[in-house]
């Protein structure tokens, strides 16, 4: 059973590692194709504990999470690029500057949120308890992507993975009621719908003299 | 007993499904839903899925008397805006959403639940802050949405880690064990401070407040600023009960009044004003709440209850008054003394919203200060007291130069009578509580 928690823990490793790539991306397309590899990692670790652990509640988020996730909020998310916009990127800021903010953004993050608090904490579903980093980096590394972003859709996909995060996180330490699990998915579809409305007027998210103060 | 709550979570979903009819079914359904609190009274206290104690019971009143006042208001309002982002239908329905999100939140007896009713309350009424379509209003509903969700997603993790800490989320479960002082606790607990107390208005997570209260329609910020707050606010108070930790509530309350006292100061645009004031007013309650203290409780309550009054009046004269002039700059108002409505509402709303003697708002700061002191938070009574000078000489400065300044322009055109009502209401508040202080003493 050990090489199933190895294989967990290179996968956890992997979604920290969807999270820079999305960060670094210069195409929306491929931002979200990459948070669609995120959420099926995702679904795989949850289907794995679900073996692991012979529980079906495990299934039926990593169910869950394919058909919301990873079909659903992906297909919304590229029907709403226009393809004259599938290239662009906002920033000013270099590729390479903005990933090395954000290693120190979320060095700092993790350093004080997890040695303080979360290195005491053991987790009920994966013997080994720093395993707990890899939903915290993810969460940061969303909330990075919203901070950094002026692009609707990316301030989306940033609210996504957090949300990806969190599930991780509930996956990693207890598996919570499935009913209030799945209660996340709908309000991540949700919000894409509202992004949907939103976006058709709003693309670009700029400073506004009106909302100042 | 369990149909007394699900009959108030109903009866706004059937008057919904009237939707060619639904401005007048909504407001058939908002006075049933006041009436209801009848039933809801006598049933207190009540654990079951449904949770319903003297606290929720307050709370619950304040959610349905605003709703009721906001469909009143709303009925000649939406219909007057011109440049309408959604229809007058789906505003209502939205509308209706909306109140059962947040009197879902308040009665539901389970945290996580409580969460669900908090993040819907986003979705439900983001769409609201576009019904007066702009270019800002757009930009802020935006902002309300990803702040928002970012924070209350946050707070998620504080439920994983109160799930985590009780292997249950049932509150009145969870609140019968005795206090565990456990660093899981504590961690919960902190979370939900930063998580919800996005939505509640705490500093520095408090960014999307003034943006929305100041682009969405009067109702709606009527809502948002009487009900919307007090009921995230109501969610972290029961987190609070779990393991109360009063020096962290304390003083991130009271950092938040302070730097809400200090935006409201030189702010040009009135709507953003009451916003501020919204932001100060939700934090003394906090604080209130945070004192762990019986009086602080009922202060924070009374504060709560005359504050949803009082401050909906404010919007709603707001309403009026961006009709009349079609300007949110304070320095382009002048000289509303002629129209004896508005400025009569405007008076006594500002007054209510300041903490003015006999409102309801001054006695529930009277007896926060009161028990802050009796924790002896020194310090902090000293910050309370300066903002407290502050927000009361900014608003009522502003306020009064509204009126009395310049020449009289506005006195042909009328306003609304529901914002007088409101901001009587919310004076009558102060003066019963007055009225049993003095029958008890």
């Amino acid at each position: 059973m050990n090489i199933m928690y190895t294989i967990i823990y290179l996968i956890a490793a992997f979604l920290a590692i969807t999270g820079f790539h999305i960060q670094s991306e210069k195409y929306l397309r491929s931002m979200v194709l990459g948070l669609a590899i995120q959420s099926s990692m995702i679904a795989l670790i949850s289907f794995i504990f679900g073996i692991i652990l012979n529980s079906y509640t495990f299934i039926i988020l990593g169910i869950l999470v394919i058909f919301l996730r990873v079909i659903l909020v992906t297909y919304f998310l590229i029907n709403k690029i226009p393809r004259s916009l599938s290239y662009v990127y906002e920033s000013k800021v270099s590729t390479t500057y903005m990933l090395i903010l954000d290693f120190i953004f979320i060095i700092i993050s993790i350093f004080i949120v997890y040695s303080i608090s979360f290195i005491h904490i053991v987790t009920i579903t994966y013997p080994v308890k720093n395993i707990l980093l890899f939903p915290l980096l993810l969460f940061f590394q969303g909330l990075f992507l919203i901070a950094s972003r002026k692009r609707t859709i990316a301030q989306v996909l940033g609210y996504v993975e957090e949300e990806n995060s969190l599930i991780i996180l509930g996956v990693f330490l207890l598996p919570v009621p499935i009913i209030i699990e799945s209660s996340v998915f709908l309000d991540v579809l949700i919000l894409v719908v509202i992004f949907s409305v939103i976006s058709i007027e709003k693309n670009v998210h700029e400073k506004m003299e009106e909302l100042r103060g | 007993m369990i149909i007394i709550p699900l009959i108030i979570l109903v009866i706004p979903l059937i008057a919904s499904i009237f939707y060619k009819n639904i401005k007048n079914s909504t407001t058939i359904g908002a006075i049933i839903e006041v009436f209801m609190l009848i039933p809801l009274y006598l049933l207190n206290p009540y654990k079951g899925f449904f949770y319903i104690d003297n606290v929720t019971f307050i709370f619950v009143l304040m959610v349905s008397s605003i709703y009721l006042l906001s469909t009143l208001y709303s009925r000649k309002y939406v219909h007057d805006i011109k440049n309408s982002g959604i229809s007058e239908n789906l505003y209502y329905l939205l509308m209706n959403f909306f109140y059962v999100a947040m009197e879902f939140a308040l009665m539901v007896n389970n945290y996580g639940f409580m969460w669900v009713g908090i993040e819907t309350t986003t979705i439900s009424s983001a769409l609201l802050l576009i019904t007066e379509k702009s270019d800002t209003s757009l930009e802020a509903t935006w902002r309300y949405i990803i702040i928002v969700s970012a924070g209350v997603t946050f707070a998620f993790i504080s439920v994983i880690l109160i799930y985590y800490s009780f292997g249950t989320l049932t509150v009145t479960t969870i609140l019968a064990e005795k206090i565990s002082d456990t660093l899981t606790v504590r961690l919960a607990v902190g979370i939900a401070l930063v998580g919800f107390g996005t939505k509640v208005g705490i500093f520095p997570v408090h960014t999307w407040l003034p943006d929305a209260h100041s682009e969405g329609p009067a109702p709606v910020s009527a809502m948002f600023s009487g009900v919307l707050l007090p009921t995230a606010l109501y969610v972290l108070y029961r987190i609070y009960e779990i393991f109360p930790m009063k020096g962290i509530f304390v003083w991130a309350g009271t950092i938040s009044v302070l730097f809400a006292a200090l935006f409201l100061s030189y702010q040009h645009n009135y709507k953003r004003m009451f916003a501020y004031s919204t932001m100060e007013n939700m934090n003394i309650a906090l604080i209130g709440l945070g004192t762990g203290t019986r009086i602080g409780l009922i202060g924070s309550l009374l504060l709560l209850l005359s504050h949803s009054f009082g401050k909906a009046g404010a919007f709603y004269t707001t309403g009026d008054i961006l009709h009349i002039s079609g300007t949110k700059e304070m320095d382009k108002i002048s000289g509303f003394m002629a129209n004896k409505r508005i400025s009569a509402s405007l008076l006594l709303s500002s007054f209510a919203v300041t903490g003015t003697p006999p409102y309801g708002t001054f006695f529930g700061e009277f007896l926060i200060l009161y028990s802050v002191l009796s924790i002896h938070f020194y310090a902090q009574f000293i910050i309370i007291v300066f903002s407290l000078f502050i927000a009361f000489v900014s608003i009522n400065l502003n306020v009064s130069r509204m009126i009395f300044r310049g020449k009289y322009e506005y006195s042909k055109k009328s306003g609304s009578i529901i914002p007088l009502i409101s901001g009587i209401i919310s004076i009558a508040i102060g003066i019963i509580f007055l009225v049993i202080i003095n029958a008890i003493l």
